[in-house]
């Protein structure tokens, strides 16, 4: 039996993104690169940490089920440092509270949404590693595509994310509903 | 001095010459918002202004400057004629040349009077001649400009200057101060011829170092009194103020407490409405409004692959089962024809079987077993049997090692997950949405609130500044001032005037003393008679002293009396048919003197109307005026710009009706007698009233053609009416 679980392997990695967007929605957002100590209000960010803006980017193309192959090119991606397992955890700053749990729910959209062969996985016929690059792809997929929807939104209306509830209203965009599909079992209870 | 005519030229919107001819009456020059009035009235104080050659760019008028070609000039002059012992002329003026497209210079300024000698009329310094026929102390009472410059006691040396200019005071002056030198003078003479006479040196010398002592007391205490005077005139002002803004204060008191009340309630909306959104998106987890649908893939998807997982391995361990049993069933069909026990597998081993085999005998019954016979094939049999038994052991205990099929838990984990985010997490999630479009309804709801309650703020502030407006003599920080600072100045004014009482009494105490001692230095007996000369002589001269000084208050006494009396008369015709009140001309600690509106008891009436005001003020005027005549024995004229626009306008006929009668020289500059047409918007006098005035009316208005937006197309042209 595996030590690691695939949610604690998969916690440890830093997702990629393309540096194109770095300067036009990273750091015009979030306090990127600027020093732990700065405080956002005094720049006026509308976001904290760099990661901040990627798990919006990233729930963006879930919502949409949208995904954007990164580039290929291994110098034109980027990674904040900070592996995921730390998302979350330390906002509590300037009135911020943490949210750690909201990476459990990111994983088990990744679970949803990634063509893994779990049976394979279980019976060792692939590794662990390859289950969560295929995972991470995803998760890099999905924010890829937010950051572009970011981006196409910036081109017309520059200040279109200052609007304080503008990023709100693209969340409640999307249908919320809760349905009970007809196929739909009761989970079933562990041996 | 009574004006004849003056004459304006080139001064601003007087274009060219505009000669108005005066009567010893009233003159009444009528005109519009921006027809000329209040230049009309400048034109003059410009004139009357000793003080500067002012030959201001600005006086010019624009439309007579715009015309002018380089080189060519004109003048700018302001002149006056008048009867004041005989006709006289002033004159000011200064000349303009435009020296370049953009430029005009001023030069020459001049300012000349004229006077004639019988037929003879020769020039004199305009400044002298205005000084010796309208002396600027005259002109501070003759001179008004809007209503708030009537009342001519708003200064503290206002009455003095008053009383010494009209009422012959300062003759008195002079003897007060002489006679008070002498008395002075001669008691010192007294002292010393009382320190050189024997008899009365010593007590001479006691009484007067006890009256030196008296009179600092008396100085000091006369001060005192002075200083605590002037605090309860203070208080007092104070007090009245607040008196009769009580209402306007209560009703600042309560805006005041509403606006705090609103401003508190608006931060508090305020905390509602500020909500950082893109913050709750992550720490509040409104970003999963929508996962649920996610979660139910998740879900879905884990639970599947769990029922995968199992049914995987039971179908494997059947298998496996399936083996097993084979195995055991084909070792129950091998059995021995006849039902006898088999012997054992492994009975005779590999080694023996072969040795059988070669030496074609069977060793265990002694018979010979050629190949090929039955024998012979029996034993092969054997052999070939035993060594599949060894093959099948090893495969058996090969399966028993079998590896499992599943060697890793991971769906296990996610299944376990699934589990744990069912339940009261799902419902969470689930309701999200619901919690987010409640959060943003009472957002909505309170910014509404706010919105409200911003407009019922503003509505709060305006009301306080129209407060503030109506009540004009108020400021925000008198309004400020509770009822505890009321309580506070009737304190502190109680205070001061049990005081005053005090120290009153002590100086006449002190007083008494001083008189004792001077009755008693007065009696002293010497025995050098020119010292008893000495002494009737400085007796004589104390009385003499004495007298004066009593004359020269009776004098201000009797002047503020017969002031107040004539004041009352004029209130009395310009109030005609309506309730005017009693004019108290009061005397402050200060010297001067303050115009009070009482009724007939004596008690003040709060808060006098404008045009009661007014009419007050000129009152005083008229009576200053008349009492300037008799003193004089000359007549000024009274001119006023606008005195009457807080009047109502029946009020303003009745008003020139009575200025009209009344034997006084007064130029009116005003734009009431104007009826406005309300459609087109143009006025034109009213001839019904003017008709029953017997005064010399002229009309000054803007010349029709002129360009909203110019100033060089701006004339005014003056008409006689009457």
């Amino acid at each position: 039996m595996a030590t690691e679980s695939l949610y604690e392997i998969w916690a440890k990695r830093n997702p990629e993104w393309e540096i194109r967007y770095e300067n036009n929605i990273i750091k015009t957002f979030c306090d990127y690169n600027r020093g732990a100590t700065s405080m956002r209000e005094d720049r006026a960010k509308i976001l904290g940490a760099g990661y901040e803006i990627f798990i919006v980017a990233f729930f963006i193309g879930l919502y949409y089920n949208q995904k954007k192959p990164l580039t290929t090119e291994n110098r034109k991606r980027k990674s904040f440092g900070w592996a995921i397992q730390n998302w979350g955890n330390i906002e509590s700053r300037g009135g911020r509270r943490p949210y750690p749990k909201l990476r459990e729910y990111i994983f088990a959209a990744l679970v949803a949404r990634t063509d893994v062969d779990f049976i394979a996985l279980d019976k060792g016929e692939i590794t662990a590693r390859k289950a969560v690059d295929m995972l991470m792809q995803t998760m890099e997929e999905y924010a890829n595509f937010g950051f572009h929807f970011m981006e196409d939104k910036l081109i017309d209306n520059p200040g279109y994310f200052y609007a304080s509830n503008a990023f709100l209203e693209v969340f409640l965009s999307f249908d919320a509903s809760v349905s009970k599909s007809e196929d739909d079992e009761e989970p079933e209870a562990l041996d | 001095m009574i004006l004849k005519s003056i004459k304006i030229k080139n001064f601003r919107s007087y274009y060219g010459e505009s000669i108005f001819e005066l009567s010893e009456g009233l003159t009444l020059i009528i005109g519009g918002n921006g027809d000329g009035k209040t230049t009309f009235f400048e034109a003059l104080e410009w004139l009357f202004n000793t003080s500067t050659e002012d030959i201001k760019e600005s006086n010019i008028s624009a439309k007579r400057k715009a015309e002018l070609e380089i080189c060519e000039s004109d003048e700018v002059a302001v002149s006056i004629v008048f009867e004041h012992d005989g006709e006289k002329e002033l004159e000011k003026s200064f000349t303009f040349e435009r020296i370049s497209k953009d430029n005009v210079r001023c030069k020459d300024f001049k300012f000349f009077g004229y006077e004639n000698s019988g037929s003879e009329r020769y020039s004199v310094k305009g400044s002298n001649l205005l000084e010796q026929s309208f002396d600027a102390v005259i002109r501070k009472y003759c001179l008004f400009k809007g209503e708030s410059t009537l009342n001519v006691f708003d200064n503290t040396t206002a009455l003095k200057t008053l009383v010494e200019t009209f009422s012959g005071i300062k003759r008195f002056d002079d003897l007060v101060e002489l006679s008070t030198d002498f008395e002075a003078k001669s008691q010192n003479a007294v002292n010393k011829e009382m320190l050189n006479d024997k008899k009365c040196r010593q007590k001479a010398n006691d009484l007067n170092f006890r009256l030196t002592k008296v009179k600092d007391e008396i100085q000091t205490l006369k001060s005192d009194i002075k200083q605590q005077d002037e605090a309860i005139n203070s208080y007092a002002a104070k007090l009245e103020i607040l008196e009769h803004n009580q209402e306007a204060s209560e009703q600042y008191q309560d805006i005041k407490n509403r606006i705090k009340g609103l401003s508190d309630k608006r931060a508090k909306m305020r905390n509602y409405t500020l909500v950082d959104y893109n913050a709750m998106l992550l720490d509040e987890s409104w970003i999963l409004r929508s996962f649920p649908k996610v979660l139910q893939e998740y879900q879905k998807k884990a639970s599947a692959l769990s029922k995968q997982k199992r049914k995987l391995k039971t179908q494997e361990d059947e298998r496996r089962g399936e083996e097993r049993g084979k195995q055991i069933a084909i070792e129950h069909i091998q059995k021995l024809a006849n039902g006898a026990v088999e012997l054992p597998w492994n009975l005779p081993d590999q080694e023996t079987m072969q040795e059988m085999l070669d030496d074609h005998i069977c060793k265990v019954c002694g018979r010979e077993a050629l190949e090929g016979s039955e024998a012979y094939e029996f034993m092969k049999n054997k052999l070939n049997e035993y060594l599949r038994h060894i093959q099948e052991t090893t495969k058996k205990d090969e399966q028993k090692d079998e590896k499992p099929l599943f060697t890793n838990s991971y769906i296990d984990e996610l299944h376990t997950r699934q589990i744990r985010m069912s339940g009261e997490d799902e419902q969470r999630i689930a309701g999200i949405a619901t919690e987010v479009s409640h959060r943003l309804k009472f957002i909505q709801d309170r910014k509404i609130d706010l919105d409200k309650i911003e407009k019922e703020l503003q509505e709060a502030e305006d009301e306080k500044s129209r407060l503030l407006i109506q009540s004009s003599d108020l400021t925000e920080e008198m309004l400020e001032k509770d009822f505890n600072d009321i309580k506070g100045y009737f304190d502190q004014k109680g205070r001061a005037e049990i005081r005053v009482a005090e120290l009153t009494l002590q100086l006449k105490r002190k007083e008494d003393e001083k008189r004792e001692l001077d009755e008693e230095f007065a009696g002293l007996e010497p025995e050098n008679t020119s010292v008893k000369m000495y002494q009737r002589v400085h007796t004589a001269l104390r009385e003499i002293m004495k007298a004066f000084t009593n004359a020269k208050e009776r004098n201000v006494t009797e002047f503020l009396t017969s002031l107040e009396k004539k004041a009352n008369t004029y209130l009395g015709k310009l109030n005609e048919n309506d309730f005017h009140g009693v004019i108290y001309l009061r005397r402050t600690a200060e010297g001067s003197a303050r115009i009070e509106l009482c009724s007939e008891d004596g008690t003040i009436i709060p808060n006098p109307s404008d045009s009661q005001k007014t009419t007050m003020y000129m009152s005083v005027l008229f009576a200053i005026s008349e009492i300037t005549t008799l003193k004089r024995e000359q007549d000024y004229p009274l001119i006023f710009d606008a005195p009457t626009s807080n009047m109502g306008g029946f009020k303003e006929n009745s008003f020139y009706n009575v200025i009209d009668k009344i034997n006084k020289q007064c130029i009116i500059v005003t734009k009431d007698l104007l009826i406005e047409d309300k459609t087109t918007g143009e006025s034109s006098l009213d001839n019904k009233q003017i008709n029953q005035l017997t005064c010399s009316v002229y009309r000054i208005s803007k010349a029709a053609d002129y360009s909203q937006t110019g100033l060089s197309t701006i004339q005014t042209t003056t008409t006689k009416i009457k």
